[in-house]
């Protein structure tokens, strides 16, 4: 094993190669040394992302090093951007930092293509008007046809923090589904390799360790299989049917022993949904990205298509998406087990092996090489085909133009399910409170007589949304974002350090579902919340 | 140069330095009236004597997230050195601190980086220390990755209590992480859902039958625990298998391998021979980050009352977008750790000895290694001494109900466990 293996080996076990070397080409802006910029950054360094660049004109300040671990005494008065900048560095030999003692704004004015050469923008510490800049330009950017730049904006106030993502879209592959669920056995429509495989056991046996080992799938089969030839070949279609099923398969078993009968009973229920694609895929399908490729479609787009036509092609598919050719582990002799795991694999080859020619027909009818998309990225498709996950963020544009005010109605009156939407509010009246007085609540001595200020942006916040509800966001927690008054507190700073950089290793890695579009945290309370806003 | 420095001890550095924190302990609340802002607050932080154990991922998190807290006088205890698979999360740690103790160094390092704390090392098992250790602190944070460790703890501490002296409750903060999920919990011993009470939340103990690995392996694993459960005693006799050294790891997987070609069976690779022999559990910066710092922040909200604490139980999963749960765990009733009532077990009494044990060993709640029995003093089998275990040994294929009558109850201790456990067993 080297070195880098066995440094990296723990987080290799959640995403493999591929998402290490996604990590280790990906390049990260952070606007503003923050406490939580800085622990964002820090937990990216750690796994080893290729380059960083911290831009901030600030000075080192003493509150700076009260809530940022990456500054110390030395580093009163000095340039903000570059002590925190060295001090991360010292993390990971293998990754570049950068530093800019620059504002971003004006950064943006002398080149307005700066953030072209980011992977991801974390902003941290900015006012509405400089995230809604930022955001644009990313989102532009995105549009354009060029690399997608996520844009991450990071808020913490007291022991309250947010977060909110937006990028155009967000497609994922490697979903990570659990092991038991990926498996696709498909009891209710065996294909003829599989249902072959049955019929070579024999049930009659007298033999009591045979008996206690044919495979699971070979008895739910054998079972289903008698059921459709009594029920028009029909599988057991409601509750008491599928209980029946369950019955009979469990006085088949000889003794209380047969833990493969318990197994084959234990997943009876399931084996009776029929399998079909799902219908979040079909809708993928329809998507107009899937209908209309061009030249310039994403890998994954074309390869959606081919799975697209694959199914279509009923000859080949069945109707069916390409099978995962996983199994789970279950009681059996070596023999059985194998020959039955390599029955799922070899089918599942095959249906990639069509995908495959989908795939070829398409980049040759796109006017692209036939070597664009490689087998194993076919591969990899396949197996979590019916998994696949496309996230379209709003942009912070649409959210502050376009507000859900119905799905924020509701969300005000229920406060068992969505506790933060006052603290969501909060945040965005404290951005309407810095418009009008250049500073946010609370952060002077008489903090107490910003409430009533911050509870008039509150108001005007709520008419505007067409809220009629009393008390929505009770004054009670209006004063207790003055009491904060934007302090920066360590323990929220790090706990938002984590909660970010795991949604930015998703977004840059492409596995794993990162959260749409915003969660906000509580410390008071110790609850989170996450709103499609 | 240091003397060009100013000074941070003066108030008004002070309360500069600690802006964010100060607003919360100088300002009422009207979400949490009984908060009082008075300034003996802020004393009891720099003051507070607080024990983290373990300087691991979660532990070196805690210990930057304390320092920059405000507390002053914090300890650490861990019996670990450090390995350079150590280095993607273990951040107070660099390449050159490989094989030196992990409390000692990231003490030196936070005691570096942040001014005037100091961070008190102990290079050692958190058993070698006595009540009288425990007693001095005034909350007790974990960071741990052994289920052993935190029932020692957590047994420890909920027989330190004494009901007539309100010092002797130490609340107790526990942190855990897998990959991209985790959780945070408070626990007040004797009061609060104690460790014990949610043994029965963790999964089955992985482990594969016996019968499985010698006689019909269908898995990788299944190869790998043959070669070193059943293939490393023959090859190597007495000699115990060091998980650490690579030559060992190199020997398992290639065993394993030949074992697997021998039974058309693939997947065994190095790494994953490493992973079941070492039981790896995935860990990131991230996650160790979140927990990490919910810990910490119920520790400063216990500490300074500004807000209310976890009641006490928060779990977070980051694989499918973000969710956490938050919620209270109840207490068991009959926990045999906090527990007023005996715990009960219903058994057949037609079934041996040997399968209550087996049944113990699994049992998430009990995950139990090497148990040992006895009835009202007089031992049913012992796993040690020798020549006690042989002239016992008969009595595991003796059924239960040729031991002892339904409604008995039977005394358990095994060396995970910090106390004996008293089963009451009926019969049915």
């Amino acid at each position: 094993m080297d070195a880098k293996t066995q440094k990296y080996d723990r987080q290799l076990r959640l995403w493999g190669s591929d998402g290490q070397e996604a990590l280790e080409s990906a390049h990260i802006l952070l606007v503003n040394a923050t406490a939580v910029g800085c622990e964002i950054l820090k937990n990216l360094v750690l796994p080893g992302i290729g380059q960083y660049t911290v831009v901030d004109q600030g000075t080192v300040t003493l509150s700076d090093i009260g809530s940022n671990f990456f500054l110390d005494q030395d580093s009163l008065g000095k340039s903000r951007a570059q002590q925190t900048c060295e001090l991360l560095g010292e993390l990971n030999e293998d990754v570049q930092g950068h530093w800019v003692a620059k504002d971003i704004v004006s950064l943006l004015e002398e080149n307005p293509n700066y953030l072209s050469d980011f992977t991801l923008v974390i902003a941290t510490a900015i006012t509405l008007k400089v995230a809604e800049k930022i955001a644009g330009l990313c989102w532009q950017a995105s549009q354009d046809g060029g690399n997608q730049i996520s844009f991450v904006w990071v808020k913490t106030v007291g022991l309250i923090g947010a977060v909110r993502i937006a990028v155009p879209e967000h497609a994922v592959i490697e979903t990570h589904p659990d092991n038991e669920k990926l498996a696709d056995l498909r009891i209710d429509s065996p294909f003829p390799e599989l249902a072959a495989y049955a019929k070579s056991f024999d049930f009659n046996t007298q033999d009591s360790l045979e008996f206690g080992h044919i495979p699971y799938v070979a008895i739910l089969l054998k079972y289903m299989e008698d059921w459709r030839a009594e029920h028009d070949s029909k599988i057991p279609q409601n509750y008491a049917e599928k209980n029946q099923l369950k019955a009979n398969i469990r006085s088949g078993m000889r003794t209380i022993d047969d833990e493969n009968f318990d197994e084959a009973f234990n997943s009876a229920l399931r084996a009776c949904n029929p399998t079909v694609v799902p219908s979040n895929i079909k809708e993928l399908f329809q998507d107009p990205k899937c209908e209309a490729l061009t030249a310039k479609s994403t890998h994954f787009w074309i390869i959606a298509r081919a799975v697209r036509d694959f199914v279509e092609d009923k000859e080949k598919s069945s109707g069916f998406l390409p099978l995962s050719g996983t199994i789970p582990d279950m009681k059996a002799q070596t023999d059985s087990y194998v020959t039955l795991q390599s029955i799922y694999k070899t089918k599942a080859k095959q249906d990639v092996q069509e995908v495959m020619n989908h795939v070829k027909c398409l980049l040759e009818r796109l006017g692209l090489a036939s070597d664009t998309i490689a087998v194993q990225e076919v591969e990899t498709f396949c197996k979590f085909s019916a998994f696949l996950k496309v996230i379209r963020y709003r942009s912070i544009a649409d959210e502050y133009l376009n507000p859900k005010k119905k799905e924020i109605a509701s969300w005000l009156e229920d406060s068992y399910s969505s506790p933060l939407f006052p603290q969501y509010v909060l945040l965005r009246a404290s951005d309407a409170f810095y418009d009008d007085h250049g500073r946010y609540p609370g952060e002077g001595e008489n903090w107490e007589e910003d409430v009533d200020q911050l509870d008039h942006n509150v108001t005007t916040l709520l008419q505007d949304w067409g809220i009629t509800q009393e008390n929505a966001v009770p004054k009670d927690l209006t004063h207790e974002i003055c009491r904060y008054g934007v302090g920066s507190i360590h323990n929220i700073a790090s706990f938002m350090g984590g909660v970010v950089s795991q949604e930015i290793i998703k977004l840059i890695t492409h596995q794993y579902i990162p959260m749409n579009n915003t969660f906000i945290f509580d410390g008071a309370s110790s609850v989170s919340n996450v709103f499609d806003v | 140069m240091a003397d060009m420095q100013p000074s941070l001890d003066t108030e008004a550095a002070e309360s500069q330095r600690w802006a964010g924190i100060y607003k919360l302990l100088d300002r009422s609340s009207l979400i949490h009236p009984k908060f009082e802002p008075v300034p003996e607050i802020k004393e009891f932080v720099k003051s507070a004597k607080i024990l983290v154990i373990g300087a691991g991922g979660l532990g070196c998190e805690i210990l930057k997230n304390l320092a920059l807290t405000g507390f002053k006088d914090i300890h650490v205890i861990d019996m670990d050195t450090i390995d350079v698979s150590n280095l993607n999360r273990q951040f107070l740690f660099r390449r050159a601190d490989v094989g030196s103790p992990k409390a000692v160094t990231a003490a030196a390092f936070v005691n570096k980086r942040v001014q005037g704390v100091t961070v008190t090392p102990h290079y050692c098992k958190i058993q070698d220390k006595d009540e009288d250790f425990y007693r001095e602190f005034a909350i007790i944070i974990c960071g741990l990755d052994s289920i052993e460790a935190r029932r020692w703890i957590n047994a420890t501490l909920v027989g330190m209590v004494d009901p007539e002296d309100p010092d002797t409750l130490k609340p107790l903060i526990d942190g855990g992480t897998e990959g991209f999920k985790g959780q945070a919990r408070v626990i007040l011993p004797g009061m609060s859902s104690c460790y014990e009470c949610s043994m029965d939340m963790l999964s089955k103990p992985t482990g594969f039958p016996l019968c499985t690995i010698a006689n019909t392996p269908r898995l990788p694993e299944h190869c790998i625990e043959w070669a070193s459960v059943l293939e490393w005693p023959n090859q190597h006799g007495e000699r115990k298998m060091d998980t650490d050294d690579p030559k060992d790891i190199q020997w398992l997987y290639e065993t394993a391998l030949a074992r697997a070609k021998q039974y058309n069976i693939q997947g065994v690779t190095y790494s994953l021979t490493q992973g079941v022999v070492k039981n790896i559990i995935p860990a990131i910066a991230a996650t160790n980050a979140i927990i990490a710092a919910s810990c910490c922040n119920e520790a400063f909200k216990i500490a300074t009352t500004s807000a209310k604490y976890l009641d006490n139980y928060m779990m977070y999963s980051g694989n499918d977008s973000v969710y956490t749960y938050t919620f209270q765990h109840q207490k068991k009733d009959d926990c045999p750790v906090c527990g007023q009532s005996t715990t009960k077990l219903e058994f057949r009494g037609d079934k041996t000895l040997e399968e209550l044990m087996d049944y113990l060993k699994e049992k998430p709640d009990a995950q139990m290694k090497k148990p040992s029995f006895s009835l009202g003093g007089k031992p049913l089998y012992m796993q040690a001494p020798k020549q006690l275990e042989e002239a016992l040994r008969p009595n595991l294929s003796k059924p239960l109900a040729e031991l002892f009558s339904s409604g008995d109850e039977i005394s358990v201790t095994d060396s995970t466990l910090p106390f004996s456990l008293q089963l009451q067993i009926d019969f049915v």
